[in-house]
């Protein structure tokens, strides 16, 4: 694994533990809304603690393909790649 | 599958609401009486739930304007701005709106909806940027989607939140457009504009501010939070619209760029949409010259909101925002016990706004009161008193 999707992963399961602290271990394909039950205001603020986390601006249409972890992942990935 | 699957759980949030009694959201009102009063459910309340801010919808002068051009301009235009729906009176608010605020351009839209809709998308586009408040109002975030221009959120009212976004779009930053709103409608708080102001400048970015509930409210001349921080000059564009203080239906885009008259060509919301109908635009620009002329109203309103928040204050319930404005939202702990003192306000002769997600920020349950310049004392009396009477009962039943 890449040290860029390492440190994506990591970002990504610190804002799902704050947001979701009973969840525990999540599996990556799991979908945003109809798996871990969250609403579109969830989301958003999820992925701002995310964007912090990797000092990251994240476009919204790229939210909008967004349905699991999973492909949040592979995003913000390709994002941070084009922001070196 | 059917196409309508995918509503059910809007459906299921709509049944938990409960079916007794008139409905919380979208509530049936069988007759406005006056700027606020109405009957609902077959009793007279007092309207504390709309945005009637200085009380103009029954003003005699605004209701003859209207009467008079309904009756010699006739009921509608029958089309767009670009086509036959451009009348005198339509370029006449458009001038008067313009010298308000000593700017050379002002657009009229048909709705406050579309004039974001139509601003957003037609100014920024493919290669540029909409930055905008995590808690901006649906009209921004829809006229975003209709732009080919990169969107992004900054947390909300947080000026370092945008300074970073700003950073990291460098050189680009000169092509991003900032959006922020002069009062957000749910909480009912107001942004630090003099700090977005520097950000902005320091990056080379431009403004523009949604006054859609500030307009009519704030300011000497009751321009917005703009006029009365004393910020006009370092704002790009000021989107506003008529259905709130102006007490009609129709939004407007002012700038101090002449050149906002390009818009015309390229904005698809304003090109292809009917325009407002003569009554319509005649009733607005009458409100337009109380609003401009109307300090009184202002200071009404502002003694009205002081007496709330103070009373309100004092009971001890969490506002959505310490700065006294003309929205109050009471923050609640669960969707039942905001539901139960909406129903408990109706039955107290006060209708409210029952405010619950995904509509709200951060998952809050609110009870949502807006004031007008034309409430009496004694209706803040009573709004305080079905108030305090709703929270002695909610205590009650918690510790029976």
């Amino acid at each position: 694994m890449s040290q860029l999707r390492e440190e994506v992963e990591t970002a990504i399961a610190r804002a799902l533990a704050e947001a979701l602290p009973e969840l525990g271990d999540v599996d990556p394909d799991s979908a945003l809304t109809g798996d871990l039950g969250l609403d579109s205001v969830q989301i958003m603020n999820l992925v701002m603690e995310i964007e912090d986390n990797l000092d990251l601006s994240v476009p919204v249409d790229v939210l909008a393909e967004v349905r699991t972890i999973n492909q949040l992942t592979a995003q913000l990935v390709k994002l941070k790649e084009k922001q070196a | 599958m059917s196409l309508f699957e995918k509503f059910r759980p809007l459906a299921q949030t709509r049944a938990g609401l409960g079916n007794s009694g008139p409905a919380p959201i979208a509530t049936p009102i069988d007759r406005v009486l006056s700027a606020t009063r109405g009957i609902i459910d077959g009793q007279e309340v007092i309207l504390a739930g709309t945005n009637n801010y200085l009380g103009l919808t029954f003003e005699p002068s605004v209701i003859e304007a209207a009467s008079t051009a309904l009756a010699e301009l006739g009921t509608g235009t029958t089309g767009s701005r670009m086509a036959n729906g451009s009348y005198a009176d339509h370029r006449a608010l458009e001038s008067e709106l313009a010298a308000a605020f000593g700017w050379p351009s002002a657009m009229v839209f048909s709705t406050g909806y579309q004039a974001n809709l139509g601003v957003l998308s037609g100014l920024v586009s493919e290669g540029e940027y909409l930055l905008v408040d995590s808690d901006s109002h649906a009209s921004i975030y829809d006229g975003c989607r209709l732009s080919q221009a990169q969107t992004i959120r900054f947390r909300h009212n947080d000026p370092e939140n945008l300074d970073r976004r700003l950073a990291r779009l460098g050189e680009d930053a000169s092509k991003a457009l900032v959006v922020v709103e002069g009062l957000y409608s749910m909480l009912g708080d107001q942004p630090p504009l003099d700090e977005f102001v520097e950000v902005k400048n320091r990056h080379g970015a431009w403004l523009l501010v949604d006054e859609a509930h500030s307009f009519g409210v704030f300011g000497e001349r009751g321009l917005g939070l703009a006029e009365q921080a004393g910020l006009l000059a370092e704002v790009d564009f000021i989107v506003g619209t008529f259905s709130k203080s102006l007490a009609g239906i129709g939004g407007f885009c002012v700038s101090p760029h002449a050149d906002l008259e390009l818009l015309r060509l390229a904005s698809r919301p304003y090109i292809f949409t009917a325009s407002p109908s003569p009554a319509v635009i005649a009733a607005t620009r009458r409100a337009l010259a109380l609003l401009v002329e109307g300090s009184d109203l202002r200071k009404q309103l502002h003694r009205n909101i002081n007496h709330l928040y103070r009373e309100v204050k004092a009971m001890g319930h969490e506002l959505g925002s310490a700065d006294p404005g003309p929205v109050m939202a009471i923050i609640l702990p669960d969707r039942m016990t905001a539901l139960a003192h909406w129903r408990g306000l109706l039955e107290r002769g006060v209708y409210a706004n029952l405010m619950i997600p995904p509509a709200t920020p951060a998952g809050l349950n609110l009870l949502r009161i807006s004031l007008s310049a034309a409430h009496t004392e004694q209706d803040i009396d009573q709004i305080v008193s079905a108030l305090q009477s709703m929270r002695e009962q909610v205590a009650r039943s918690a510790t029976g």
